[in-house]
């Protein structure tokens, strides 16, 4: 399984504003790179941009190639994408929900569907799960992509607590089985756990890429997420001090 | 699984079968299908067949249309006449009949420009998302109803009749051959079922499908093209018929699940039968005159448009 991004002087832009301003990292073959940030710093849209779904200037090569020479069926047999909760109005049932995403390997989906804890939920139209729910559908449907790389946005968004660090122990599982993963989180707690690297973009433009224990220092990220925060080695939490919640 | 898809289809089979049946069967006079001779034989051969094979056709394509545009504007109350597409094309088979009366060639050409200006006007707003999009298409459907009526005022043959066949359509006559709208039904069912994959993934959103290898945009052209050529046929055939695009693909999902696979040629039969009965009703139920059959359409539609619109919000 091969699955190596190489990104170079990467810029990428929301209106007339530039969110990303000359980043450059490479993610190779077994490894989790973590992005965090601010809300709208962009981390989401650097995501999209390694997917190829939308552009970016700069140079983006994947194993090698230009992302921009991918065709689109040839770049989904490389990179999985998981986003935004899918629209759930026009009657697909889980099972259907992951027939997409499966294509010919249709026999995993009970073993996906075991892993993500919603076997009992397969005939059930997706409009009548819950957030979390749909979120563990989503992950199945990654699961079910036999591709060298994964970008996942947000994985544990709407998820218990059980399924968070389920969520976290299949990533290092999949990265372990040399799987590339790429993914937005918000928790330092989750980031400390699996990240090998961290990109942090704080949406100015400014974005820089380092290593987990290089990175998840109390001064890089109070400065980052602009608030201060206590604690030591990986573990750190915001100071909401004595006055948290006077006047909000 | 199997079993309940084979017994799904048989009961769609089943109630064409009997749909055709009946249809033939009823109008101002009873007639045997099986047994029908002299005056009876005329009626039931040169009027009652063509006229059923003209509502199946253009219900299936109505009813195609529907479950393409609803993709596309990933909106389940999106349809050729909700979104002001079925009325564009109206405008343009009549401006095209005002330059040249005599040609349904320049008609449908007209219809067709007609349904590709109505659609893309709507898509301008899709980065306002799909309910706002939806009601642009409604504003736009009372816009090119007005136009529809002026150009109507201005033509040389000018009548109520006339009006009322292009706004609440009118099967009694179609300006295409059946062999054409049959050849239409066909072709637009295969392109429908070749895109299946596409439309599938396109329900998961343009970023899922996307990244499940859909070239989105050159998908979303197609289908457009598609869309378009289908309601521009349907409406020179027939006129304005609301609501089969809307009604049918709901039901066919109920039934069949969401896959388009199964939901395409289910509501290519599905809305052919539905107009089918819509205009036997319509021709039988004031006989010897008759109702446009958008009347009826509108009388099943409307409501189910509401109860779609109650559920969403």
């Amino acid at each position: 399984m091969s699955g190596e991004i190489l990104a170079s002087n990467l810029h990428l832009q929301r209106g007339n504003r530039e969110l990303l301003g000359g980043l450059s990292f490479s993610v190779q073959a077994g490894e989790i790179t973590v992005i965090l940030g601010p809300n709208g710093a962009g981390k989401s849209s650097l995501l999209l941009a390694l997917a190829g779904l939308i552009p970016a200037a700069g140079k983006l090569l994947l194993n090698g190639t230009s992302l921009a020479a991918y065709k689109r069926g040839e770049l989904a047999r490389q990179i999985a994408w998981q986003g935004e909760l899918p629209p759930t109005e026009f009657g697909l049932t889980v099972r259907q929900r992951l027939e997409l995403s499966a294509g010919e390997a249709a026999d995993a989906i009970e073993s996906a569907a075991e892993t993500m804890d919603i076997v009992p939920l397969l005939q059930r139209p997706l409009g009548e799960l819950s957030s979390g729910e749909l979120q563990r559908v989503e992950l199945a449907a990654v699961m079910l992509r036999e591709v060298p790389v994964w970008l996942l946005d947000e994985p544990t968004a709407h998820l218990d607590l059980r399924h968070q660090a389920h969520c976290l122990k299949m990533m290092k599982n999949q990265a372990a089985a040399g799987r590339a993963i790429v993914t937005v989180l918000h928790d330092l707690q989750q980031a400390a756990a699996v990240a090998d690297f961290i990109i942090l973009i704080d949406g100015k433009g400014h974005a820089e890429r380092g290593s987990a224990d290089r990175m998840l220092t109390i001064d890089r990220l109070s400065n980052l997420f602009d608030m201060p925060l206590i604690g030591q080695g990986k573990l750190l939490i915001p100071d909401y001090g004595p006055d948290y919640g006077d006047g909000v | 699984m199997i079993l309940r898809a084979v017994f799904r289809w048989g009961l769609v089979l089943a109630v064409l079968i009997v749909t055709v049946l009946f249809c033939l069967a009823v109008g101002e006079v009873w007639i045997n299908p099986f047994g029908a001779n002299g005056q009876d034989a005329v009626i039931l051969w040169e009027l009652r067949w063509p006229r059923l094979l003209i509502a199946f056709s253009v219900g299936g394509l109505l009813a195609l249309a529907g479950a393409w545009f609803q993709v596309l504007l990933g909106n389940p109350l999106a349809e050729p006449y909700v979104l002001g597409v079925a009325g564009s094309a109206s405008v343009g088979a009549v401006t095209g009949l005002m330059i040249y009366p005599e040609s349904a060639v320049v008609m449908s050409a007209g219809a067709f420009a007609g349904a590709w200006l109505g659609i893309s006007i709507v898509m301008a707003f899709s980065h306002l998302g799909s309910g706002r999009m939806l009601l642009a298409g409604v504003v736009l459907a009372a816009f090119w109803s007005a136009l529809l009526a002026l150009l109507l005022a201005l033509l040389p043959k000018s009548g109520l009749g006339l009006a009322f066949s292009w706004m609440m359509g009118d099967l009694s006559h179609s300006d295409l051959p059946i062999p054409l709208l049959l050849l239409s039904w066909i072709a637009a069912l295969g392109c429908g079922l070749l895109l299946s994959r596409s439309l599938d993934a396109l329900l998961l959103g343009e970023r899922h499908a996307g990244a499940l290898g859909i070239e989105v945009r050159q998908q979303r052209n197609r289908l457009l093209l598609l869309a378009s050529a289908v309601t521009a046929i349907a409406v020179t055939a027939a006129g304005t018929i609301g609501f089969v695009g809307l009604v049918v693909p709901h039901l066919m999902r109920l039934m069949f699940g969401s896959l388009h696979r199964a939901v395409l040629p289910a509501s290519a039969i599905g809305g052919g039968i539905l107009l089918m009965l819509a205009d036997s009703v319509a021709r039988t139920i004031v006989a010897p005159s008759e109702l446009p059959v958008g009347v009826l359409t509108a009388m099943l539609g409307v409501p189910l448009f509401l109860f779609l619109l109650l559920r969403r919000g």
